[in-house]
């Protein structure tokens, strides 16, 4: 594991429900009984976030997904360090920028430049850092000699061009975003990932909060799925936007949320299930391992409960550490849903199995279109991949090398 | 894990007033550059620009000559003309009900970057001082100008002891600091301040001595009033330094300073006491 940026620890955040008129009833009130003094009491007030823990490395993505109300933009404010947390620690390393709204802070009366020095050494720069990469914000916003006008003459566009520029041109070592890469036209939205592709390269690691479930799926390396402060599940990306499309699925039907087995790994409604998940060899016999570039197939059994019209089979493979490296499902591949009545089984063939050795974990579900699950099961099959040489990485494609040339001595032919 | 030195540990925050002012000399960049966006925004747009800072006094020092010879000549007992005691008395006072008025909303005003861009809030108040500042010296020459036409005339005779201004001047900018940071505070969670503070300081202003001299009160409760008024020393030290060239007692420096110190501490203890609560309260 490299090096944190960010860890959070139990950390929870109670906002004092406060009468209208604030958190003291009266000034008098507040002198004269030392009501300014009193730790106010950790009892009242909303719970917004509970038992929350989070770690993410340098160069690490994560985000928090969940329904509104489920305290993303809370803990996004926890790590910023612009709300300290009720109880548990918020630790971060380095320079930390918010990215929450954009232009937030800009003076409208003064020029683009002059809020461009003063937003910059917000964000944490000298005068002479902002100085020297002032150019490229000029660039990068694309306002051109507006630069020098008052703030108030800018174009909507322009503003929060020119606040993003400031922001990323910081090169925080941590970045917290709140659902702001969806303003501006598409140039700028590919600009703005572009950006952040970049921060991701160098280190930086970002603390992401959207609504934007692409995005999240396209971004994030592990995902945090809150609802009502709780966190429901942590881990890696398809998985956890899976659940939530599940769940808001569910809800959308009417339906409770679903049920939850094996440690928070498999969930769904169980209309469907999923009665064994394995790898096959060549010959269709179950294995635990396979050579690499061997056919092999996966097998899904499942079970029907009630009847469905809509239905989609889908796998996931990752390694061990939560990196993605394949996912398909039914509905991605063209297959329409027709009927699904009888118990039954579906299988994934590989005509040739092209991984580099290593264990793989297989996630495997059976749900809706919509997202909705009828049975997800993650990581519920793993399997050892073996080869010859010990390649890196998770893809080994079949080749050869060709000489004209050098000279060398060829491998002894395998036996 | 491997936490790296300095920037790069991991570090939560822990704030006390030691901290309030590692932060605010942390951010001495930041908040010049705030300090010159103030005066910059507040005369963007006219066309006499930051002369307005020079002729604002100006012409206050004029319609106060006006109306104190004209309209209703003031029987003070001084030396020096009536219009320049009143002046230099004002404008320690202009300075410091400026900066406190100021400090009612300079947080909530700011509310956004406090929120979205996580500001240190104790930058604000700090800015607040230091723009009143920079306004209070630019009038100053204003003073000294008008001392010099009253000396050419004959009326008046030039202070040695203007050469302790800064000494005089301290104890204001003391103060001054700490009541900005106790209301900055305060304010956020009392929003009433702001318009109980107006009356206050209007009170507060009729009894200083700043249109008059104490020895023009009426013996009893009210000149007792007067005294115990805990800018009455400062007013005096600053009045009497800068233009009446007498030396205040030693007495009069304590008291000022005492003020000055205890407004400081109070201020700034009240300010890390309630600084958690700011952000969520704006």
């Amino acid at each position: 594991m490299s090096e944190l940026a960010v860890r959070v620890r139990g950390v929870s955040k109670r906002y004092p429900m406060r009468p209208q008129r604030g958190r003291f009833h009266s000034l008098k009130g507040a002198l004269l009984r030392g009501e300014l003094w009193a730790r106010e009491q950790a009892k009242d007030g909303f719970l917004a976030l509970s038992g929350v823990d989070l770690e993410i490395a340098r160069g690490e993505t994560v985000a928090v997904i969940g329904p509104n109300a489920s305290g993303k933009s809370t803990l996004l404010k926890l790590v910023a360090g612009i709300l300290h947390p009720t109880t548990g620690t918020v630790e971060v390393a380095g320079r930390v920028t918010a990215l929450i709204e954009l232009g937030a802070g800009f003076h409208p009366e003064i020029s683009g430049r002059e809020n461009v020095v003063i937003n910059g050494m917000m964000h944490g720069l000298s005068r002479a850092e902002v100085q020297r990469r002032l150019p490229w914000i000029v660039d990068f916003a694309d306002v051109g000699p507006f630069i020098d006008q008052p703030i108030k003459t800018f174009s909507s566009g322009m503003y929060v061009r020119l606040g993003f520029a400031v922001a990323v041109a910081a090169e925080p070592d941590v970045l917290v975003v709140d659902e702001v890469l969806a303003v501006g036209d598409q140039a700028f939205t590919h600009k703005c990932l572009d950006r952040i592709a970049a921060l991701q390269r160098r280190g930086t690691a970002i603390l992401l909060v959207s609504h934007d479930l692409a995005l999240v799926e396209q971004l994030a390396h592990r995902t945090l799925y809150l609802r009502e402060g709780r966190p429901v599940m942590s881990g890696h990306t398809p998985a956890v936007v899976s659940r939530y499309r599940s769940d808001v699925a569910s809800q959308e039907a009417g339906e409770a949320a679903s049920e939850v087995r094996v440690g928070g790994k498999r969930w769904g409604n169980n209309a469907v299930v999923l009665t064994a998940v394995e790898l096959l060899d060549a010959p269709g016999r179950p294995v635990g391992s396979v050579r690499s570039g061997e056919p092999a197939a996966l097998r899904l059994a499942y079970r029907v409960r009630e009847p469905q019209e809509d239905f989609v089979f889908g796998i996931a493979i990752h390694r061990e550490d939560g990196s993605h490296v394949f996912g398909t499902n039914t509905d991605l591949d063209g297959f329409r849903p027709q009927r699904l009545e009888r118990d039954g089984e579906v299988r994934i063939e590989f005509p040739s199995l092209e991984l580099a050795p290593g264990r793989y974990v297989v996630d495997a579900a059976v749900h809706a279109v919509g997202g909705l699950a009828y049975d997800y099961a993650c990581e519920v099959c793993t399997f050892l991949v073996t080869a010859p040489v010990g390649w890196p990485g998770c893809y080994a494609p079949a080749h050869r090398w060709r000489f004209s040339g050098p000279d060398v001595q060829a491998p002894p032919a395998e036996g | 894990m491997g936490a790296a030195a300095g920037a790069g540990a991991l570090s939560a925050a822990r704030v006390g007033v030691e901290q309030l002012l590692v932060t605010l000399h942390r951010q001495r960049g930041l908040i010049l550059v705030l300090v010159e966006r103030e005066l910059k925004a507040r005369y963007r747009g006219t066309v006499l620009g930051y002369l307005w800072s020079l002729l604002n006094p100006i012409l206050l020092l004029a319609v106060y000559s006006l109306v104190f010879t004209l309209v209703i000549p003031a029987r003070v007992p001084t030396h020096v003309p009536y219009p320049l005691f009143l002046f230099a008395g004002l404008l320690p006072w202009l300075f410091a009900s400026g900066a406190m008025l100021d400090a009612s909303v300079v947080l909530l005003d700011n509310g956004p970057l406090l929120k979205k861009v996580m500001c240190p809030p104790e930058v604000f108040p700090a800015v607040t001082v230091i723009s009143h500042l920079v306004h209070h010296l630019l009038a100053l020459p204003v003073l000294f100008v008008g001392l010099g036409v009253a000396v050419a005339a004959g009326r008046a005779t030039f202070p040695l002891t203007a050469l302790l201004t800064p000494l005089a001047l301290l104890p204001w900018v003391v103060a001054v600091s700490g009541l900005v940071f106790l209301i900055a505070a305060l304010a956020v969670h009392f929003r009433d301040l702001k318009d109980l503070l107006h009356n206050l300081l209007s009170l507060l202003f009729f009894l200083t001595p700043i249109i008059y001299t104490p020895e023009l009160v009426p013996e009893g409760l009210l000149r007792r009033a007067v005294l115990a008024n805990p800018v009455t020393p400062m007013v005096q030290v600053y009045r009497d330094v800068l233009l009446l060239g007498q030396l205040p007692s030693l007495a009069t420096w304590g008291w000022a300073y005492l003020v000055a110190l205890l407004s400081w501490g109070a201020g700034t203890a009240l300010f890390v006491r309630l600084r958690e609560t700011l952000v969520e309260t704006v």
